[in-house]
């Protein structure tokens, strides 16, 4: 049977706190053999949704729940935050181009994830909203 | 550990070349746009990031070279990468960098 691994952590809104998120990723990958690229992408992913999270996560409960999954396999990554929650439908696309002529230069993080993952699920409500990223390892 | 974000700033030639060294972050981005305001204010508009020293990035720091991608296409300038991690580079792609930026070995390859 697969090694299993898991790692849930809470992490409070403090600047560069997707860091600690990161090395336990890195820790979990070595501990699997998994390469450096793969790693490497999940990195992105991991730190995308973690500054999502945080930037939506409001002042009443300033956190977000992280959750690693891992085989050989795969990576599951579960990042929830407990503010207002958003549309996500309404979210535009960005593009290179309408960025580089507009004032924000910024909003690129849920194109990362879905571009940058096997899967990609978020739900969102006036509770809070749950992301889950799933990232072929093998 | 990820390191703190560094970075050198050297001319070479008409070249300015910034070596970076851990997270590019909203911190760390707004350093790379800082130094290469200097010079841009001075004339240079071909920069040249190696970015060997950092496997950390986020889109927040991107965002940052997106300005200095705007400021050199005024100018008709330049942004050139090397030493791209794989995963940085696959993120670089997604955004659309490379449409006005161009990956390079080293300073000698710009022209």
């Amino acid at each position: 049977m697969d090694q299993h691994i898991k790692l849930n952590i809470k992490l409070p809104k403090v600047t560069d706190i997707e860091l600690v998120a990161l090395e336990g990723l890195e820790l979990m990958g070595r501990h699997l053999g998994i390469t450096d690229d793969k790693i490497g992408e999940a990195r992105i992913l991991v730190t995308e949704g973690i500054i999502n999270a945080l930037e939506h996560s409001g002042s009443e409960i300033p956190y977000v729940n992280v959750d690693f999954t891992m085989t050989k396999e795969k990576l599951i990554i579960l990042i929830t935050d407990f503010g207002k929650g958003f549309e996500p439908e309404e979210i535009e696309e960005p593009d290179i181009k309408s960025k580089l002529s507009g004032e924000s230069k910024r909003g690129w993080g849920l194109k990362l994830m879905k571009s940058m993952s096997d899967d990609f699920e978020i739900s969102s409500g006036r509770n809070g909203t749950k992301i889950t990223i799933t990232k072929i390892l093998s | 550990m990820v390191k703190d974000f560094d970075l050198t700033a050297d001319l070479v030639n008409d070249v300015l070349v910034m070596k970076t060294e851990g997270y590019i972050n909203n911190a760390g981005g707004e350093k790379i746009a800082q130094e290469f305001d200097k010079h841009f204010s001075n004339g240079v508009t071909k920069l040249l990031i190696d970015i060997e020293g950092s496997k950390v990035v986020n889109s927040i720091g991107i965002s940052f070279l997106i300005e200095i991608i705007e400021k050199l296409n005024e100018k008709g300038g330049k942004l050139y990468f090397s030493n791209l991690d794989p995963s940085i580079e696959k993120t670089f792609t997604i955004m659309g960098l490379f449409q006005f930026s161009e990956k390079v070995s080293s300073v000698e390859d710009i022209k």
